[in-house]
């Protein structure tokens, strides 16, 4: 039943739809348009199963994850070093500038 | 017999001439000037100062325009410096990364495990890194001076 998306669209269709979207100048506009794109040309059953690439690329945009998952992997490993002793003293962390990002 | 022994008492009387008159009658408060002399005395000293707070405002307009200007004209100079800061950054965080991640197995610099961040774009693109990915090899100091700044505004 989740493949099937509705027959005629109209404004009663709309009622339940996204509130919100990336294309004001939002951080994920063009994934999102890409996205977006795709879905209108194969509707929501096949968009789904072909898109998936672009939904994807939304997705990760859009949540961060695997950014956040690449830094807390990092992290660990630093504070494993750290702890075993393999990093001392001023190698222990790289430090950037405050003002700098 | 009753006259020649007279004992002469103290009594409280009135002093001779009697009590001088008591005074009733109200004493207003000594007023300098009427109510139109005060209110005539407000507008001229307003006027007067309003005119020297007149020649004080240019001066300040000046003053912000001069500072704006100054503003405007070194922006553009402090952006540069932070992003090339920023670029220096991103090459150290790299080596970094590199440095650390050496012995993990599966690994490679710039993705997740060999699963790239985002898969559609060429693999030399810049990904321009989150907050915690910039700070990823910073000590815990530097962290809380940024952190709250950059994540709560």
């Amino acid at each position: 039943m989740s493949d099937i998306s509705p027959f005629l669209r109209s404004i009663f269709t709309d009622v339940t739809g996204p509130m919100y979207s990336y294309q004001m100048f939002g951080r994920c506009a063009k994934q999102e348009a890409n996205m977006m794109d795709c879905m209108e040309a194969y509707g929501y059953g096949r968009g789904v199963r072909k898109c998936k690439d672009l939904i994807d690329e939304m997705y990760e945009c859009h949540t961060l994850k695997k950014q956040y998952a690449r830094f807390a992997a990092m992290r660990k490993e630093r504070n494993r070093q750290i702890a075993c002793g393999q990093l001392k003293g001023d190698k222990q962390y790289v430090t950037p500038r405050i003002d700098s990002y | 017999m009753a006259e020649a022994c007279q004992i002469i008492r103290k009594q409280d009387l009135p002093p001779p001439g009697g009590y001088r008159p008591i005074p009733f009658k109200r004493i207003p408060a000594k007023s300098y000037f009427s109510g139109f002399t005060w209110i005539a005395g407000y507008i001229g000293v307003t006027a007067i100062s309003s005119y020297l707070y007149y020649l004080n405002y240019k001066q300040i307009v000046k003053n912000k325009i001069e500072m704006r200007s100054a503003k405007m004209a070194i922006y553009p100079m402090l952006l540069a410096e932070r992003d090339r800061e920023y670029m220096k950054q991103l090459r150290r965080n790299r080596d970094a990364e590199a440095e650390l991640m050496r012995d993990v197995p599966g690994w490679e610099v710039g993705t997740y495990y060999g699963e790239r961040v985002y898969k559609l774009l060429p693999p030399d693109a810049l990904v321009e890194p989150i907050f915690h990915e910039y700070y990823a090899h910073t000590e815990p100091s530097a962290w809380d001076k940024k952190v709250d700044l950059r994540l709560w505004s």
